[in-house]
Order: structure tokens, then sequence, then C-alpha cells
């Protein structure tokens, strides 16, 4: 990383420490300022939208670091159904303990809603990709194709993640499941 | 609960507004039949509305032009809605998704099989959704207005009131629970691929749709009920 990107991260993770602490609206562009080190001047150098792209560039910021850490949690896990379980598992309980995602979807959804809408189709190409793999390693049911059913599932996996509906995706019970029916039955041989 | 709110304002809309005699067209678009002064006055000032919007988006469409559009007097809209022009839009919402339930319940009744049902599902709400002029106008307006149904926040909302509409009409082949889960499946579906299109999938595709039913949807929603349901 560069000392620009640097001193950009420095100021990313200032703000998100401030509006964990205080809330969106009570975090100011020179609040965070003074929690960076960094002047006012270079604030606005990094962000020159001032205080809505700071905040936007924080819910981006924290949503990739949101999937880099389920990246770690499930990246050890050996086949298919594993990988999946454990990736819904972990995603639900990191969005249920997510105090700040919370707050921010109670008081501001629209800026968490527009601030993400870009990442939503490079997400879904990033978790296809890493399915890809576990896709080809898996025995699957005839005529079906890594590249249609890793892009079926990252839409699938995703859209759960996101909102559970009427399934209680914190109990591994209900997750097993989801996976073996909805989610791999048509990707997998019958059992 | 909240969605109760949702669902029954919509059910309200549907003798509220459009009337019981309506009938579809070839096209599934809901004509009203002859009904009392006042709810064809409120239907053609609604209508009135839904092409403003479609052509203007709603940000543009004022009292005035609707009453214009409609060939009636400011003070004549004032009497049918006496809320103005909020009200004149709510109402036009309303309407607009009663008619969008109708059109997919009609649509739906037909299926002669489960995967029929699922396509038909598909298929028909991802043609209405997409070629409707006003929802389209709205999008490209002020995309929140639509994309906060489905986000985060409001999805789980908007799941629900979707399966408790489409629910019925799984019930005919599966179990009530495994019916519910599968309208809700089949509902994240048609979100999905609509929100965020796919370079290899297009849901107004008949063979593409028939393809992803066959091979994923349908096998899931199979597997979701005990064997000896499954038929």
């Amino acid at each position: 990383m560069g000392p620009r990107a640097e001193t950009r991260e420095a100021i990313l993770e200032a703000a998100y420490g401030c509006i964990a602490q205080d809330g969106i609206t009570r975090t100011s562009v020179g609040d965070v300022a003074r929690a960076a080190h960094v002047s006012r001047a270079s604030m606005y150098r990094y962000f020159p939208g001032g205080r809505g792209e700071l905040i936007e560039a924080v819910v981006v910021w924290e949503y990739q670091r949101f999937f880099i850490r389920l990246y770690e949690a499930v990246c050890d896990a050996e086949t298919l159904e594993e990988v999946i379980e454990r990736g819904i598992l972990v995603a639900r309980r990191a969005i249920a303990d997510h105090e700040v995602l919370q707050v921010m979807l109670r008081a501001h959804p629209e800026a968490v809603e527009s601030a993400l809408r870009a990442e939503v189709a490079p997400t879904r190409t990033l978790v296809a990709e890493f399915l890809a793999p576990y896709l080809e390693q898996h025995e699957l049911a005839p005529g079906v194709e890594v590249a249609g059913a890793s892009s079926f599932l990252a839409r699938m996996v995703l859209s759960y993640m996101g909102s559970p509906g009427r399934w209680d995706l914190e109990d591994p019970a209900e997750v097993s499941r989801l996976v073996r029916t909805e989610l791999l039955a048509g990707i997998v041989p019958a059992p | 609960m909240s969605h109760l709110v949702i669902s029954s304002d919509v059910l309200d809309s549907a003798s509220d507004v459009v009337g019981d005699g309506g009938a579809v067209d070839g096209r599934g678009v809901r004509r009203p039949a002859p009904v009392a002064d006042g709810a064809s006055k409120r239907l053609k000032i609604v209508d009135a509305a839904v092409r403003c919007i479609a052509r203007s988006g709603i940000g543009s469409t004022s009292l005035d032009s609707i009453a214009r559009e409609a060939g009636i007097s400011r003070a004549t809209l004032y009497r049918t809605f006496p809320g103005g022009r909020d009200a004149v839009l709510h109402t036009t919402a309303k309407t607009e998704t009663t008619r969008f339930f109708a059109g997919m319940a009609a649509a739906m009744a037909a299926a002669t099989s489960l995967e029929d049902l699922i396509v038909r599902s598909i298929s028909e709400s991802a043609r209405r959704l997409t070629s409707s002029a006003a929802l389209n106008a709205v999008m490209a307006e002020d995309p929140q207005k639509i994309l906060s149904h489905v986000s985060l926040g409001e999805m789980d909302r908007t799941l629900v009131v979707v399966t408790d509409f489409a629910h019925p009409f799984f019930a005919q082949w599966l179990e009530r629970e495994e019916a519910m889960r599968a309208a809700e499946f089949v509902a994240r579906v048609v979100l999905t691929y609509l929100a965020t299109p796919d370079e290899d999938l297009d849901l107004l595709d008949d063979d593409d749709v028939a393809a992803l039913v066959h091979r994923f949807v349908l096998p899931g929603i199979m597997a979701l009920g005990p064997a000896e349901h499954r038929r």
C-alpha cells in the first residue's frame, strides 16, 4: 500500500470508529480529521465530496472488510456443502452482531443501499469465482456446468445472506436443509 | 405486524379503486367495468397519473398535469381526491400494485404443473416488471425508490408480502410449509436476476427461464418435501 492509500485507509478507519461511537449524524469531517490526525484540507483532498462521500466510502470499506473476514472464515472448508453452510452461518451471525450496520440500517437505510449498489455485481462475481473450484471437485448432476452453477449459487447464497426470509439461518440444521434443498438439489446428483 | 398492513392495504385497493367487475383484456391489462361514478372517476384519474409518470417521472407530475391528462378541472380532481397530489400518487401506487398481483394471479392460476407454475411466475413477473413504462420512469428518476424494497433492510418484508400472495398457488402441488418456502425461493430468483441482470440469462427469454427452472429451481423445490410428497 502506497502512502496515499495508507492515509486513505487511516481516514476510513477513523471515520468508522467515529460512526461506531457517535452515530452517523453526529460524525463530522472535523471529528474524523482529528481522530485520523490529518488536516481538514487533506480530508478534502482524499474525499472532495466531503461528508457524504466520506460516509459512502466508509460503508463500502466496511462491506469489503466484511467479505474479507468471511473469506478467512470459510477458505479452509473442504467440501462444497461445508463451504456454503459455514459461509451462510458466519455471514448471518456477523450481520446480526454488527451493531454499526444495524444502527445504520435502522437510521439511514437509503445511505447504505446507495453506497453498496455498485458493489453487488462485483461481489457476486467474486463469490462465483470462489465457489467454482469447489464445484470442480464435486460430482455434478448430469448436464450441469461449473460456470452456470457457480453463477446461480452465488446469487442465491448472497440473497440468503442478505435476507433470511422464512429461514432461521442462525440454526445450523436449517442452514444444512437450505443447502441440501434449494441451493444444491439441482447441482449435485440426487443422494 | 407491518407486512399485514401492507398486504391489506394492497388488497383494499382492489375493491377500492378497480372495482369488482373489471375484466382482463388480451394483454392482461385490467379494464374497468362500468362501476359507480365515483369509482370510475378515481380510476380515470389514476390512469392519467400513470401516463404522466410514464412520460416524465414522479417529480414532474403535478396535480395540474394529472388533471389536464384526465381532461378534468383541478376542482373536480380535488373533489375526488381531497388529499391532492399525494393522495393521487398513493392511490396510483396501490392500484398499480393491485394490477400487478391481479395479472400474476391470472397467469399463475392457469398453471398445469408445478414446473409450469414456476416458469409462469418467473416469466410473467419479469415481463410485467420490465415492461411498465411508469415503473421504468421511476427507476430512471430515483432508483432508490424501487431498489430500497429489495435491498438489505427491506428485502425481508418484500419477501413476506410476495410469499403471502403466491403460496396458495404452490399449495396446489406442495404441503403448506413447502409451498411458502417455494414461493419465497421463486421470488428471490426473480428479484436477483432483475435487480442485477446476468449476461448469460435473460428472464424475458422463454428458453432461458425454462432451462433455469428445470435445472436448478424445480429440483431445489422438490427436495424441500418428504419423498412421499414428490410428484
